[in-house]
């Protein structure tokens, strides 16, 4: 059976009084099971056309009903320049230049789409799909 | 004062194995010398069915805020349903030893109606949170 691990460690010396410092790792497994995960995109790396138009990434239609997780990276180097991210149309937040982020992703109907907009033209976004089958 | 967040992603699904690690230093919307310097962290217990707010839209709107949720129940059965303006993102599901899923996003609470919403099923749910933001409304006294 396959094994993918997600750790993230958050760390901060000065945030608060007592130094912050914490890690964990998930298995990614099939939804209520222990199952691990069996499909995924791999790494992907998209540079975004000029116009800036809004873009599906992945499309709810394409997946069952799961627990898929998400990664996504805001390779920019320019501060101001960030990516919108919406699911089903509702907004998620912005991801900065730099910033990454990583979600579990139920595509629990066909409009259940991921859709990212950027700020810029010429973007490059990293990113992957972990799938439920 | 500096937040880093960092990932690592490893996997064997590939012929090649993976390890993919980024990081990121946690900024201000925009910025690159001005730090998120504001933190909400805790920890709750949620009865399965029970559905809450774990952050609501009027702290940070319209910012670079980061969420952290992590669902420490060890059941893999067990799970936190993750919505936004009841807009559906996804599920964290439990795991034995500490396993269970976690999720870290950018969270700008756009609008009033913008909460991020957990319900907890299966069981009793334990959940880790952590909010990274520029600045709460008070509520006042």
């Amino acid at each position: 059976m396959a094994t993918t691990t997600a750790t993230i460690t958050l760390a901060s010396a000065d945030l608060l009084t007592d130094a912050l410092s914490f890690s964990t790792t998930a298995t990614l497994t099939a939804a209520g099971t222990s199952t691990g995960l069996t499909a995924t995109t791999g790494l992907g790396r998209k540079k975004l056309a000029s116009g800036h138009a809004q873009y599906t990434l992945f499309d709810g239609d394409q997946y069952a009903n799961g627990s898929h997780k998400v990664y996504l990276k805001n390779t920019s180097t320019t501060a101001s320049q960030y990516f919108t991210i919406e699911i089903n149309s509702e907004q998620m937040g912005k991801l900065y230049a730099g910033d990454w982020a990583f979600f579990p992703w139920e595509a629990n109907a066909d409009t259940n789409d991921i859709k990212i907009d950027p700020s810029a033209d010429s973007m490059v976004l990293e990113y992957m799909l972990f799938i439920d089958e | 004062m500096a937040t880093i967040a960092t990932v690592e992603l490893t996997s064997d699904l590939l012929s090649d194995n993976m390890s993919v690690i980024a990081d990121t230093t946690l900024m201000k919307a925009g910025t690159t010398a001005d730090d998120l310097d504001q933190i909400e962290y805790g920890v709750v217990e949620i009865a399965t069915g029970d559905e809450f707010d774990l952050i609501c839209s009027t702290p940070t709107a319209t910012k670079a805020s980061k969420l952290y949720v992590k669902n420490h129940s060890i059941d893999e059965t067990y799970y936190i349903a993750i919505t936004q303006n009841a807009q559906a993102i996804g599920k964290l599901y439990g795991g034995p030893n500490g396993s269970g899923d976690w999720m870290f996003i950018p969270a700008d609470f756009h609008d009033a109606a913008a909460d991020i919403a957990i319900t907890s099923n299966g069981g009793t749910n334990k959940v880790e949170y952590a909010l990274f933001h520029e600045g709460t409304a008070l509520t006042t006294t």
